[in-house]
């Protein structure tokens, strides 16, 4: 296996795109949460309220920090291993990843540190304003993205001149169809995401019999809420992208000739398409956890009826281990879409080979070997803090007040 | 409008060199700043909220590189393959202890997570060295040209941290100084052993090694930009400098910068000139090497254009109060150390 380096570079970027999502699905489910109860805990002045808000920010922000890792190093992959992609689609491609970089990352970074260092030190309502733009912005990322995306998929917008792509459509790219249609998706399954970590955590406090202020009763509520109001249309969003995916680009034929498509494809099929397997198992994972989850939802919703929402022990221990099923069904759709589009990295425009870097075996080795070491150690530290800080529950999170350290002085500062 | 896209990048590109060269250099002095568990707290609390700041204007120029200049990308990154897979590997690592170090409570995590810290700050400012060198040479990273190049960069980038801790690792005004323990030691002239000495038993004072440390720094990036300017004459050294008048002025630059920090005059003037200095190297190479940059079709221009102009003035308020906001001391909020 050592010594492909295309199958290297698909796996490492596989492997690397889908420890990326599950922390991005959390920053986008749990970031709305987060919004609405740190708006009402202001509109009220409830400091209750605002220690909720730090408990679930504190789980936001340790779960931000591997977003972040995770993306520069897709950021960065992308550069290296798939420098085919920039060649020749670069100005249509690469664009919508630079304006994501420039105006969403760069401003999400800034305000979410404002965010964390602001707590004491600025007015409530600029508090609350860094939050919003922190999660306009996460779902601005999430869509400028999901057009680069997009665009490998459904290829518009754009005239081939002297081998290269050059974007005449910026509007058609922007609006393009494989785009919008996957962010009202992973919006949706975003919030089945973050609603059912938030029923896990506060169940997991329940079952315990630990209410601080109420605010597990209250997030236990919400989320259930929530979560049964999106479970449904995940499958509006999600089938019409089935109807979608059935057609050719309109951009068809600029680069290759239908028989030279039909050609590659064709390869391709006699090659096995061990992809397409992998493909239709991960579609499998995703409608079969959807009919679990829909059923999960009305267990919820008839528990809440009998009031046992916040006390059944039955209930609320079983909840816990819920968030395994969008966390499933999220990779799977993921790996369903990439796979679908095999052999090309652009559709019916450049095959996923031509697409590579011109790697030696070697480098393919070591740049798979260092980051997918890194990551599955990044990923299982981030993992085990988080479960570490949800169940220790409000008092011991990372931005909850600083407890008075004795003598050493705490921040250093400027004397200029 | 293709220089207003070459413009954006070389900003974007100094901007994280002044901004990042901070909490970078910072990074790699600590465990000469920082000897007590106290200290290496709030050198990291010093580091910490400037990091999330600062290195968006990398992310940014990454995005920048992609999507307005693909032939840089290829060209330049490509090229550099290693220098680049390092680059990356070394910001993961500094990253991550940043991010996990203040999560557990125990010597042992933090421990681990400083040295993660201070490596993985070490590789940037080598790999930037490398890059940087590698560019002015044509892409050979490893003659003896880059590599002084290199050595000098590493050390700008030290010094901007040393300028950086010497003020921001002062105790805010009301924190006991221990004063009496300083005036009962011999005034910090005579060096860095003075001072080391005087951090020792006073753990406060880790700003005066670092204000000390500013003069050696200054001094070795001065001896690398003199060697750099001479090995630069050698035949066949500074193979990509297509304007030796702009090497000249870049060379004078970061001369009189760094010999007026190399004084005797303390650290007060460094972070001015320290921030001059290491914005001149990707000056330089935006000025004098010929990269592959071709203007990018208009309608990726209009795309980013339209997008980004309406947010252009949320990231630069954003900037501007998040340096502004931390420049006043305040309860730590104990997220990161
Ligand atoms: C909680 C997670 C979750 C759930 C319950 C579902 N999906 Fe999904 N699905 C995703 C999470 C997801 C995803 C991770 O968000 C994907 C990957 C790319 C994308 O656009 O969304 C996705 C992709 C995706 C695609 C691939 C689109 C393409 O190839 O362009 C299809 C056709 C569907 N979904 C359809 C469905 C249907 C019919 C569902 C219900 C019956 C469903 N999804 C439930
Ligand atoms: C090739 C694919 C991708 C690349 C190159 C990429 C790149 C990045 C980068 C560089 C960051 C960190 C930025 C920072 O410093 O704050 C990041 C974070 C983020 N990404 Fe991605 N990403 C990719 C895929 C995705 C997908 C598929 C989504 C969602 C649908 C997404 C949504 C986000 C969000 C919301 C963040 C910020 C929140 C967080 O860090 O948790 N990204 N990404
Ligand atoms: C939205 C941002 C994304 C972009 C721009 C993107 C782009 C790419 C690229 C360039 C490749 C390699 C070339 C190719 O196989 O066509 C790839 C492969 C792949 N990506 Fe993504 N990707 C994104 C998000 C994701 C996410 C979030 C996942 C999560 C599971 C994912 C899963 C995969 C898989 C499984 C492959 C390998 C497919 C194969 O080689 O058979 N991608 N993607």
């Amino acid at each position: 296996m050592f010594d492909d380096p295309l199958l290297l570079a698909r796996l490492q970027f596989a492997f690397t795109a889908s420890i990326h999502y599950l922390f991005v699905a959390l920053t986008l489910g749990l970031a709305p949460f987060i919004l609405a109860s740190q708006f009402s805990a202001t509109v009220r002045r409830d400091e209750a309220r605002m220690r909720a808000v730090r408990f679930w920010g504190g789980l936001y922000v340790v779960n931000y920090g591997m977003g972040v890792l995770s993306g520069l190093v897709m950021e960065l992959q992308l550069a290296t291993n798939w420098s085919g992609l920039s060649d020749t689609f670069g100005y249509a491609f690469g664009a919508p990843l630079a304006v994501e970089t420039m105006g969403a990352f760069f401003i999400e970074s800034t305000f979410l540190g404002l965010w964390i260092f602001g707590w004491d030190r600025m007015g409530r309502w600029a508090h609350l304003a860094c939050f919003a733009v922190v999660t306009a912005t996460a779902y601005a990322s999430a869509y400028w993205v999901l057009v680069a995306n997009g665009f490998l998929k459904n290829p518009v917008g754009f005239e081939i001149n002297d081998g290269v792509a050059e974007l005449t459509d910026p509007v058609a790219l922007a609006a393009n169809p494989s785009a919008l249609l996957a962010l009202a998706h992973i919006a949706n399954t975003a919030l089945i995401v973050g609603s059912l970590v938030i029923a896990a955590v506060s169940a997991y406090h329940l079952a315990r019999r630990n209410d601080p202020d109420g605010m597990f009763g209250r997030g236990i509520r919400r989320a259930a809420l929530v979560f049964a109001l999106s479970v449904f249309p995940a499958s509006i969003t999600g089938g019409v992208q089935f109807a979608f995916s059935e057609d050719g680009p309109p951009t068809s034929g600029l680069t290759y000739t239908a028989e030279e498509i039909a050609a590659i494809e064709g390869a391709y099929e006699q090659g096995g398409g061990v992809a397409t397997g992998i493909g239709t198992a991960g579609e499998v994972f995703m409608t079969l956890s959807w009919l679990l989850m829909t059923m999960l939802s009305v267990v919820i919703l008839v528990v809440w009826l009998f009031r046992g929402i916040d006390r059944w022990r039955w209930f609320l221990w079983p909840m816990v281990f819920t968030p395994f099923l969008p966390y499933l069904a999220s990779i799977g759709g993921w790996i369903y879409r990439e796979t679908s589009r095999q052999p090309w990295a652009v559709v019916h425009h450049l095959t996923t080979a031509d697409a590579m870097t011109d790697m030696s075996p070697a480098m393919a080795a070591v740049s798979f070997s260092l980051f997918t070491a890194a990551f599955a150690a990044l990923a299982t530290i981030t993992f085990w803090l988080l479960v570490r800080f949800a169940r220790r529950g409000p008092d011991g999170g990372p931005l909850a007040p600083a407890p008075e350290r004795d003598a050493d002085p705490a921040v250093p500062a400027h004397t200029f | 409008m293709e220089i207003l896209a070459v413009l954006v990048l070389t900003g974007l590109v100094v901007g994280y060199f002044v901004l990042a060269g901070c909490d970078i250099g910072l990074g790699m002095l600590m465990p000469y700043l920082a000897r007590t568990p106290g200290d290496r707290r709030r050198t990291v609390s010093a580091i910490a909220p400037y990091f999330l700041g600062s290195e968006v204007w990398l992310v940014g120029a990454v995005g920048v590189v992609a999507g307005l200049f693909p032939e840089l990308k290829s060209g330049v990154i490509v090229e550099l393959w290693p220098v680049f897979t390092a680059l990356l590997a070394g910001w993961l690592l500094r990253d991550a202890g940043l991010w996990f170090r203040g999560r557990v409570d125990a010597a042992g995590w933090h421990g681990a997570w400083d040295t993660a810290i201070t490596a993985g700050s070490w590789v940037l400012a080598v790999c930037w060295g490398l890059v940087i060198g590698g560019l002015l040479s044509g892409g050979a990273p490893l003659d003896p040209f880059s590599l002084v190049c290199a050595a000098t960069m590493v050390a700008l980038f030290a010094l901007r941290g040393a300028a950086f801790g010497a003020e921001r690792l002062v105790p805010p005004p009301g924190a006991e100084p221990r004063a009496a323990l300083r005036g009962a030691l011999p005034p910090a002239r005579g060096g860095l052993a003075v001072a080391r000495r005087e951090a020792a038993v006073n753990p406060a004072e880790c700003a005066d090694v670092a204000g000390q440390a500013t003069r050696v720094l200054a001094r070795v990036a001065l001896g690398g930009t003199v060697l750099a300017a001479g090995a630069a004459l050698l035949p066949g050294a500074a193979a990509a400098l297509e304007r030796p008048q702009a090497a000249a002025a870049a060379a004078v630059v970061v001369g009189v910068a760094v010999a007026a920090t190399a004084g005797l005059s303390g650290p007060r003037l460094s972070r001015h000139t320290s921030a001059v200095a290491i914005a001149v190297p990707p000056l330089l190479v935006a000025a004098a090497v010929e990269l592959p940059v071709v203007a990018a079709p208009a309608g990726t221009l209009a795309l980013v254009v339209f997008a980004l102009a309406p947010v252009v003035p949320l990231m630069i308020a954003g900037q501007v109060w998040l340096y502004r906001m931390l420049r006043r001391p305040a309860p730590v909020s104990g997220f990161f150390a």
